[in-house]
């Protein structure tokens, strides 16, 4: 419940919630103005984890950029792989003869990878909402699915985290051995789990009572604020990049895009935060989903021996290949929603100008709408069910 | 314990021959002979619950918990203390030749494993972390508080009865006693929120003293219902109304004398769940949201007398539950003969059984925690005054109709229209009344579950289990 007809009367605190509070994730900082427990207006504030990623990308040759785009969104590293690595062969397909020619296994590694990057990412998500709210139970058995999908990308890429998995060209190495068994395996694991999660936390009353009707953001608001992904079609609009623009082999795979529809029942309204939180749930099962069909329709074997995924990091003269002068704006639909790399080539090694546009940032706008009125409380629950990944805002 | 409370008056006496005032005599005396060993059993206990607590969360979450420290560095530092004439690296060595010794080595796996050394090396670390006190504070405010939170946790087990025999002080006034001792947390939180003029603090502490003072009343309705069942407000003798003769001694307990007496409890417990700011209802402290709410500033020793007084309530709510409607020490069955042992003997079993009633009432106020999202203010407090306090009303004037209506039926002082079958009142009416009501309740809670709108088919899907392959 929002607090209605509530006028200011007395004497307001300014509150800062931020750098470092535990429900901010990070270091966002949300300058509150509060009446009692009632927020009457919350100013973000950026900047605090402002790396400079874009400024480095101009001093690096593209295939270097790569593992930066994995520090941009840490949670789901590979969707941004994939995004910085679809905008650079776009640019170097630009032109006749630069074009690289992607072998079909890689481009299933790359969705699988990208879909088991979207689980794990959406189980971060859900549980640390949860978390957010006062139980502490859900997250950490989110968490511990997560590390399933951990394993399988550590043996595959060797990493847990920053994965520089998907390259240009291809992907970075082949599945390891067993790799189907054990994918499959966490698939049915993952169902399994997040019934029980579900059960535990998405039916439970009390967390319904508290999200139910709270932030609800119209389609009409959403579209004009720029909500992407997940937050954006828990208003009702029904827009996925993987279906309405299908990239890479989104078009060879079945799969529904749901949209929010006032879960929490009497009390609910489209797009409240807890429409944003089940969907998230929903599409975990779906890229479950996913993941079983690229399985089922993947080559079993590489075509070229030696060279089974692709990928620059065969190709010896990579340092020196140059894309043609030109600019591409490439987009995926990453966890967080779309995101975009606007890629600009002069024609050299290292590219001109990186523009990454990305879901957390643009979502922070809405703030200063959706806040005043609500209570503290209320405050850490629209932080958590717009997932805000702190590095995404500020880059 | 009436030679207990002779030694008590002569110690007292003592003092006061020894030149000391009156009242200080009296009050050393009350140290020396009740608040000591009221500490000595009632802290480790609590301490006991914090390590019970990580054992249980972590088995709600696919952890092990506290299972790593050992009992080896306790072992070094005695030896290294006890013989200061050797050298440290000797020192060492024996304690470690001792872990190693087969008794030895079973107890240091025993409190490896359970978590009980962990409790040791917190305490130790808690003891010595600096002693911080931020700039700006209210000192005495920011002081003071610890303390007044301990002896808000500590002051009502005075009262509690252990046994026929072990109780601190069986005043008249008991539950009286418990209801304003225990108040004295809310005023401890309200002074750790303001005196650590951090604005977090401040709104942990005020959010906690709307809360208690809000839960204090479906509280005091409870047991005021039960005290006028009981006729008492004497624990001690709240216990000796719930004595059944014969084996089957639970007939004799509250709960199970009367549908309201389970709704009476049910309520109990959730507001004494509340009014120590457990979650759901920990909106005081709230992590997520008040960093730390009203300890937010407080650390190391300070900050562990808060958690120690935490620990104590909810020990207190166990005890209080136990007593209330479980029938305080006694044995589900075979009372009898258990009062007729000997005094010793009487007092072990009875603790014994009192600590178990304590116990599962704290293991189902974990499961709790560890299951349940937080509640937000406004909605904490439309349960208390919407749902709990109106609650405990209706139960309050059921008990009381019941009683009245059993008098005229028994003509006695206070009769048990539904209470355990005895000569006057025959073994069916006992079980039609109980059934009647028991469908009543049944029927209320499946309306109240039909008249909701039907779950969303996206929910359905998600809480459904995936259709087995085979």
């Amino acid at each position: 419940m929002t607090v209605e007809a509530y006028t200011v009367d007395g004497d307001l605190m300014t509150l800062n919630m931020g750098p470092h509070h535990p429900s901010t994730h990070g270091v966002l900082r949300l300058v509150l103005e509060v009446d009692g427990e009632v927020v009457v207006s919350c100013r973000p504030d950026l900047g605090y984890l402002h790396r400079s990623i874009e400024k480095i990308g101009e001093f690096l040759e593209y295939p270097q950029f790569v593992p930066y785009t994995d520090r941009v969104d840490y949670v789901c590293a590979m969707n941004s792989n994939h995004a910085y690595c679809l905008a650079v062969e776009q640019l170097l397909g630009s032109v006749a003869g630069s074009e690289v020619k992607i072998p079909e296994r890689a481009e299933w590694l790359r969705i699988l990878f990208a879909e088991l990057n979207r689980i794990s990412s959406h189980l971060v998500a859900v549980g640390a909402f949860a978390m957010d709210m006062g139980a502490f139970t859900p997250f950490l058995h989110g968490i511990g699915l997560r590390e399933l999908v951990n394993d399988i990308f550590e043996k595959t890429c060797g990493a847990r985290l920053t994965y520089n998995y998907i390259t240009i060209g291809g992907v970075a190495a082949d599945l390891h051995a067993g790799a189907e068994a054990e994918i499959l395996a966490f698939c049915d694991t993952c169902e399994r789990e997040m019934v029980r999660f579900n059960r535990l936390i998405t039916a439970n009353s009390i967390f319904k009572g508290r999200l139910a009707g709270v932030a609800a953001v119209s389609a009409a608001d959403a579209v004009s604020y720029g909500l992407v992904g997940p937050n954006l079609r828990a208003s009702g609009v029904d827009f996925d990049l993987r279906r309405d623009e299908p990239y890479g082999f989104y078009s060879r795979v079945q799969f529904e895009v749901p949209v929010g529809g006032a879960f929490a029942g009497a009390r609910g309204r489209v797009g409240d935060s807890y429409d944003r939180f089940v969907l998230r749930c929903i599409e975990i099962l779906e890229s479950v989903r996913i993941v079983r069909q690229c399985l089922e329709q993947m080559p079993k074997s590489a075509a070229k021996a030696d060279d089974p995924v692709g990928g620059w990091q065969v190709d010896a003269n990579k340092q020196l290949r140059k894309p043609p002068r030109g600019e591409v704006y490439c987009r995926v639909e990453n966890p967080r929603g779309e995101t975009g790399y606007h890629v600009v080539s002069d024609g050299s090694r290292k590219p001109y100008r990186i523009k990454i546009r990305t879901g957390s940032f643009t979502a922070m706008s809405i703030f200063e709408k959706l806040v005043p009125g609500l209570m503290i409380s209320d405050v850490v629950a629209v932080i958590g069910s717009f997932d805000i990944v702190v590095p995404e805002i500020d880059r | 314990m009436n030679g207990f409370h002779q030694s008590f008056l002569a110690t007292a006496a003592w003092f006061s021959s020894c030149g000391l005032p009156g009242w200080l005599g009296l009050v050393l005396a009350g140290v020396v002979f009740y608040a000591v060993p009221l500490f000595a059993v009632v802290l480790p206990i609590a301490g006991l619950g914090q390590i019970f607590e990580r054992k249980i969360a972590a088995a709600m979450q696919r952890r092990i918990g506290p299972s790593t420290t050992g009992i080896v560095g306790i072992l070094r530092l005695t030896v290294n203390l006890a013989l200061p004439w050797k050298a440290k690296a000797e020192c060492n060595r024996l304690a470690e030749r001792l872990v190693a010794f087969g008794p030895v080595a079973l107890l240091d796996r025993l409190l490896t494993r359970t978590g009980v050394a962990q409790l040791a090396a917190d305490g130790v670390k808690m003891i010595g972390k600096e002693d911080l006190v931020p700039s700006g504070v209210d000192g005495w405010l920011f002081r003071a508080a610890p303390y007044l939170a301990i002896a808000g946790a500590f002051l009502p087990f005075v009262v509690v009865p252990w046994s026929q025999h072990l109780v601190g002080a069986d005043l008249s006034i008991g539950l009286v006693w418990v209801a304003a001792a225990g108040g004295l947390t809310a005023v401890a939180i309200l002074l750790a929120g303001w005196g650590s003029n951090n604005k977090w603090t401040m709104l942990g502490g005020m959010r906690a003293v709307a809360q208690i003072v809000s839960y204090e009343i479906p509280v005091g309705l409870c047991m005021a219902a039960v005290a006028m069942w009981c006729g008492t407000l004497s624990l001690q003798q709240m216990v000796a109304a719930q004595y059944h003769p014969g084996v089957l001694s639970f007939l004799g307990w509250n709960l199970i004398q009367s549908p309201f007496m389970v709704i009476l409890a049910g309520t109990f417990y959730l507001a004494a769940i509340a009014e120590c700011q457990r979650t759901p209802f920990d909106t005081a402290e709230a992590e997520s949201e008040l960093v730390s709410g009203f300890n937010t500033e407080m650390s190391g020793l300070r900050w562990g007398m808060f958690a120690m007084a935490e620990y104590t309530e909810t020990f207190l709510i166990g005890a209080l539950f136990a007593v209330l409607f479980l029938g305080g020490y006694q044995s589900p069955v075979g009372e009898q003969w258990i009062l007729s042992l000997p005094p010793l003997a009487e007092t072990v079993i009875h603790v014994a059984i009192m600590t178990a009633k304590c116990l599962v009432a704290i293991w189902v106020m974990m499961w709790i925690r560890w299951t349940l999202p937080r509640f937000r203010i406004d909605q904490v407090m439309r349960l208390a005054w919407l749902k709990l306090v109106p609650l405990a009303l209706v139960c309050l004037f059921g008990l009381a109709l019941t009683m009245l209506l059993g008098a005229r039926i028994e003509q006695v002082a206070y009769g048990r229209l539904l209470s355990a079958p005895s000569a006057q009142l025959p073994l069916i009416a006992w079980a039609l009344s109980w059934l009647l009501a028991g469908g009543a309740i049944i029927a209320l809670v499946v309306a109240a579950k039909r008249s909701g709108p039907p779950m969303p088919a996206a929910l359905r899907r998600l809480t459904t289990a995936p259709a087995r392959k085979a």
